[in-house]
């Protein structure tokens, strides 16, 4: 087959210019598959339109329900059924998938057009192993949705100042964070201070984490937050992580009823239909909001809160500082594009990806509504004109702003990045839900949490996985 | 006659073999697979080389707390659902075959819920519930009750879920109640009520009575694949709070085809066969029994 | 008068379980028309009063880009009635056998064979390297043969009848699919290494949702045969007419309700399977239920999406329950009539 290919691309580039088919993939038929749409899925048909035009090839998206695209994948590839040419999926999957996966082609890694990718992705998000496996098509943090109508109300400023002894803006610390969600829940109006996910399996773990990065990522021990990096010891249970917990349980006092039950699904409906002040969340909620949203108009987008005092858990203590130390959390990461190793097309499928991600594609995807795609490029950043048909003028600068300085960050902390991920959050998610149903002491869920890390690390070798580790961190082999 | 009944012995194996054959063919290779993997320890992620560790994985299952949490959830749920189907779905069926009135429209809203897919069915449920943009809380604002947190409380939301089993499968039971009854013979019934035999007693001695090997079938169908449910807790719920709702097969479902530890999980299916088939023998011989009282 | 206050009482609760049944569907229904603030700002029940109904989410739904509609719902139509038609069919001739035989099976034939298909297969896969197809089939006709011949033997122990043999097919419902979804999808790869693709293939999901089919199949269909008077099948025998014929044309007519409402309930466990459906379809063959859980997105819960997904998994259905309904009434009558 591979032969076959290749020969037809040297017939077509023989028969020269006369074929407009460049490269000539014609007959070719890519599988490509993703969750189901709109989100993302859309953008890969947009991006096979003008793939086939170019090509001559034929490409056929594969939905799957979110739930089940890691089981389907793994299981498929694993076996090697070649029914897949190229999946769509989350770096966290990355170092499970990777021994299945083929190498981005040394022609796509270099260029203007990868230099353009933002570094946090293209040389960490990336990469596995020293290797290049993945493509971002996404990029994706965790952020601070606010609302203009509140916070540019001038009661509103007089009536918080006078409460809380500063003026009212865009939260900088968690402290701030939390003023203003009790100053603004006043549910006898109908108004809530923030909305937060709390639904185990509802993405829960990662609101979590965006909390204990500003308490856990110190910047003088990089790649610390989850475990040790020298040991694999996992730090999750550490003064910083359960600082972290205690403030997020006290969030649910600031959310609307029933929010235990509540996933980032429910998060962003809450926010858009301004039913709450403020909320966290993936890039989705702003565009949902001034899209069909009742706060139109009003979107701000801002940096996770940061914090004057980190953890060092080398010394063991609190250690402060003089400015506000942000540690924006890159959750999720974004939607990645790989080729599995058992695909029978692999260059026209790393093709078909080079078309995806290429600036013109994304450009538009991003702008497009439901693609699901949020910036990842420079190019994509500085193009404010093209996000008119989404947001006001306003709105977008603060929008890009913030997603911009959370990658810019100097501290930025990344997701956690694994083998055998779903074991890992699994028992996180089980105790984290304790925690805050009350049911179990923070402390001591944090304990359990860290004993069974430990265990599964031991399990799954502790030198393999703190190598996985060190390497998803970026730090260099010991 | 006696040739007779050596030619019709042959003729039942080509009456039996086809359906014997393909749930064989099908479900032999399942089982040997999971039967010697459950020996082992095979992890596809990340990938570790299957050995051989005995009973290793039975033991860790019986000596976990998670695992016996989740058997007893499971049989809560299954239990209080299918006595409530069983109720319920045997006499909406009598009503339905005594014509009440309006019966042919009952027939197919009746029917429905039985034909949706579990997963949407615990979608439906997650609106229903929600409790704060939900039409059930909205109802329980009228009686003063304020946001019930449904589906965060273990023991509300084992009752939710027996609420959607049942609102579910009783369309099973009374479809297949239904066609219990219309398949009696209609001379006895006739001369009962020549006999000014009341309508309770009717029931009690005539239709109950004829209606218990199906019964019997009935209940059986529902405990075994009531055992099995995991759409709806794991839409609803996730299993949370912590484990509080977690039943047998979303536990292996997680450790298989999350965490693919395909030999806990292999493992698992064979204790939870175990479970059911106790379950299910304890059942069957009270049952028979209950049979052999009418009979 | 006790029937009269009776009747009241039955018509009382069918008008509760109306409610009770009909409820959750008319949400539903009144979802897939609500633009997305009239449900994020709390519940709204009455469309132009409420809120003002919108055609968007079936816009959306039907313009594609929440997944192709179309093809699940031709491959859920295709398979599912075929995979019932064949289950009851196959279920239906099987339950007859038990109904009006006598099986013996000894326990040490069935030993017999569950020992050489799993030692064998151990042995042949695991030391010899036999590819899993091969060796599945080879050990599969070794322990037939070796357990029927067994089976004839004039051996000591417990002899297994008609019941037993009925429990084992249910019993086949009992293990839970995670573990043989995913055994089945090796298998199915494998073979389809070995030349005959069944992986996202007709003819396997078909294979695979028979044997699904078949234990519900044979386990209610022995309750149904069961009623049908022996007398009227003697005397045709007396009339010397075959067994096969006698089933054919006296046997399953006179079964029709038994027979409609297994194949209801086959069909609705068929048309909601999804783990098998998702391990084993790809693009071609992908069913409806992959289709709706995926509505379930990570974008959030769309309920307006979500219930239009679920009208249009539930509108065949709906057509089936009204047909097999109305069917079920005729049988009624003749019923009543006899």
């Amino acid at each position: 087959m591979k032969k076959l290919l290749l020969t037809t691309v040297a017939f077509g580039a023989m028969t020269g210019a006369a074929i407009a088919c460049e490269p000539d993939y014609t007959g070719v038929t890519l599988n490509v598959s993703t969750q189901n749409g709109p989100a993302i899925a859309s953008a890969l048909a947009a991006a096979a339109v003008s793939w086939e035009e170019r090509t001559c090839g034929t490409v056929n998206v594969i939905e799957f329900p979110f739930g089940e695209l890691y089981p389907k994948f793994l299981t498929a590839m694993s076996q090697q059924t070649g029914d897949f040419d190229a999946i769509g999926f989350v770096p966290a999957w990355l170092p499970d998938f990777a021994p299945f996966l083929s190498t981005m082609p040394a022609a796509l890694q270099e260029g203007s057009n990868w230099e353009d990718i933002h570094p946090v992705y293209r040389e960490r998000l990336m990469v596995w192993n020293g290797e290049v496996k993945s493509a971002t098509m996404d990029g994706d943090m965790h952020m601070l949705n606010l609302r203009a109508d509140l916070l540019n109300d001038p009661d509103e400023q007089a009536a918080f100042e006078a409460e809380y002894g500063y003026p009212l803006a865009s939260p900088v610390t968690w402290a701030q964070y939390y003023d203003q969600a009790a100053f603004f829940h006043r549910p006898n109006d109908g108004l809530f201070g923030t909305a937060e996910a709390y639904r185990r399996g509802g993405q829960q773990f990662w609101y979590f984490f965006s909390h204990a990065a500003s308490y856990t990522n110190h910047p003088d021990n990089p790649g610390s937050m989850f475990f040790d990096p020298e040991t694999m010891e996992a730090q999750i249970n550490n003064s910083g992580w359960l600082r972290a917990l205690e403030e997020y349980k006290r969030g649910l006092d600031y959310n609307p009823p029933g929010a235990l039950n509540n996933g980032s699904g429910d998060v962003r409906p809450l926010y858009a239909g301004g039913t709450v002040a403020m909320n966290i969340d993936w890039a989705d909620s702003g565009v949902l909001g001034s899209t069909e949203g009742a706060i139109e108009g009003h979107v701000r987008t801002a940096m996770l809160p940061g914090s004057t005092e980190i953890w060092n858990h080398v010394s063991d203590q609190w250690d402060s500082f003089d400015e506000v130390v942000h540690s924006p959390f890159l959750a999720f990461g974004g939607w990645q594009l790989a080729v599995p190793a058992d695909s029978e097309n692999p260059e026209a499928a790393w093709d078909f990806v080079a078309e995806v991600i290429s600036p013109e594609v994304s450009g538009s995807a991003i702008v497009t509504a439901n693609s699901g795609v949020n910036p990842y490029r420079f190019s994509h950043y500085e193009n404010l004109d093209n996000w008119s048909s989404v947001f006001s003028e306003e709105e977008a600068a603060s929008y890009l702003g913030a997603q911009r300085a959370s990658l810019d960050a100097p501290n930025v902390a990344l997701d956690l990045r694994l083998p055998g991920f779903f074991s890992y959050t699994e028992v996180l998610e089980i105790e984290l839900s304790k925690a805050l149903a009350g049911e179990v002491e923070p402390q001591a869920a944090l304990d359990a949490i860290a004993e069974e890390w430990d265990a599964l690390t031991e399990e799954f070798g502790r030198d393999s996985q703190l190598a996985a580790y060190r390497a998803s961190v970026g730090l260099p082999p010991m | 006659m006696q040739s007779g009944a050596i030619r019709h012995d042959r003729v039942k194996y080509a009456f039996i073999w086809p359906a014997f054959l393909i749930v064989l063919v099908i479900s032999i290779f399942p089982l040997i697979y999971a039967l010697t993997v459950s020996f082992q320890s095979v992890r596809l992620v990340p990938p570790i080389p299957p050995r051989f560790v005995g009973l290793d994985n039975y033991a860790e299952i019986l000596s976990s707390g998670r695992f016996w949490g989740s058997t007893w959830t499971t049989a809560s749920i299954v239990f209080m659902s299918v006595a409530l189907q069983y109720v319920f779905g045997f006499v909406i069926a009598l009503a339905l075959h005594h014509n009440v009135r309006g019966s042919s429209l009952y027939r197919v809203v009746f029917l429905l819920p039985m034909f949706i897919a579990p997963v949407c069915v615990a979608l439906i449920a997650r609106m229903v519930f929600h409790p704060y943009l939900g039409p059930v809380n909205d109802a329980m604002n009228l009686f003063g009750f304020v946001n019930i947190p449904f589906l965060t409380e273990a023991p509300l939301a084992i009752m939710v879920l027996v609420v959607i089993e049942t609102w579910q499968w009783t369309p099973f039971v009374t479809l297949l109640m239904l066609a219990g009854l219309q398949g009696l013979p209609g001379e006895v019934f006739e001369a009962a009520r020549v006999d000014d035999i009341g309508p309770w007693r009717r029931f009690w001695d005539l239709t109950f009575p004829m209606l218990l090997p199906l019964s019997v079938a009935v209940i059986f169908i529902r405990l075994v694949e009531g055992f099995k449910i995991i759409d709806t807790v794991f839409v609803l719920t996730g299993g949370g709070p912590g484990t509080a709702t977690e039943t047998l097969t979303l536990f292996a479902y997680n450790e298989g085809f999350k965490k693919f530890n395909l030999g806990m999980t292999s493992a698992l299916s064979f204790v939870f066969l175990i479970v059911v088939i106790v379950f299910g023998t304890v059942y069957l011989a009270l049952a028979q029994r209950l049979t052999r009282r009418y009979a | 008068m006790e029937n009269r206050t009776l009747r009241g009482l039955g018509l009382g609760l069918c008008l509760i379980w109306l409610f009770f049944s009909f409820f959750p569907l008319y949400w539903v229904f009144v979802t897939a028309f609500k633009p997305p603030l009239a449900v994020s700002q709390g519940a709204t029940y009455i469309p132009f009063i409420d809120f003002q109904p919108t055609l968007q989410a079936f816009r959306d739904a039907l313009s594609g880009i929440r997944g192709d509609f179309f093809g699940p719902i031709a491959s859920s139509v295709m398979i599912s009635l075929v995979a019932t038609a064949l289950s009851v069919f196959l279920g239906s001739m099987a339950a007859y056998a038990l109904v009006r035989f006598q099986f013996r099976i000894r326990l040490l034939s069935g030993l017999t064979f569950g020992v050489i298909s799993i030692g064998g297969f151990v042995l042949l896969n695991g030391t010899f390297d036999i590819t899993v197809p091969y060796a599945l089939l080879i050990v599969l006709v070794l322990a037939l043969v070796a357990s029927i011949y067994v089976n004839r033997l004039p051996l000591p122990g417990p002899v297994l009848g008609n019941n037993d043999v009925t429990f084992w097919f249910v019993s086949q419902r009992m293990f839970p699919p995670i573990v043989s979804a995913f055994a089945l999808f090796l298998l199915y790869a494998e073979v389809g290494r070995a030349g005959l693709p069944l992986l996202d293939s007709f003819l396997g999901m078909v294979l695979a949702y028979t044997a699904f089919g078949l234990p519900f199949a044979v386990w209610l269909m022995r309750d149904f045969l069961s009623t049908v008077p022996v007398e009227v099948e003697e005397a045709a025998q007396v009339d010397n007419i075959g067994r096969i014929r006698i089933f054919f044309q006296i046997v399953l007519p006179m079964s029709l309700p038994g027979l409609l409402a297994t194949s209801m309930i086959v069909l609705a466990f068929i048309w909601n399977e999804f783990l098998f459906a998702l391990l084993l379809t790809t693009g071609d063959w992908q069913t409806l239920p992959i289709l709706i859980a995926g509505q379930n997105s990570s974008r959030g819960d769309e309920w307006w999406a979500i219930s239009v997904a679920a009208l249009i998994a539930i509108v065949p259905m709906v057509i089936v329950a009204a047909i097999l309904g109305r069917m079920m009434r005729s049988g009624l009558l003749s019923g009543s009539i006899k």
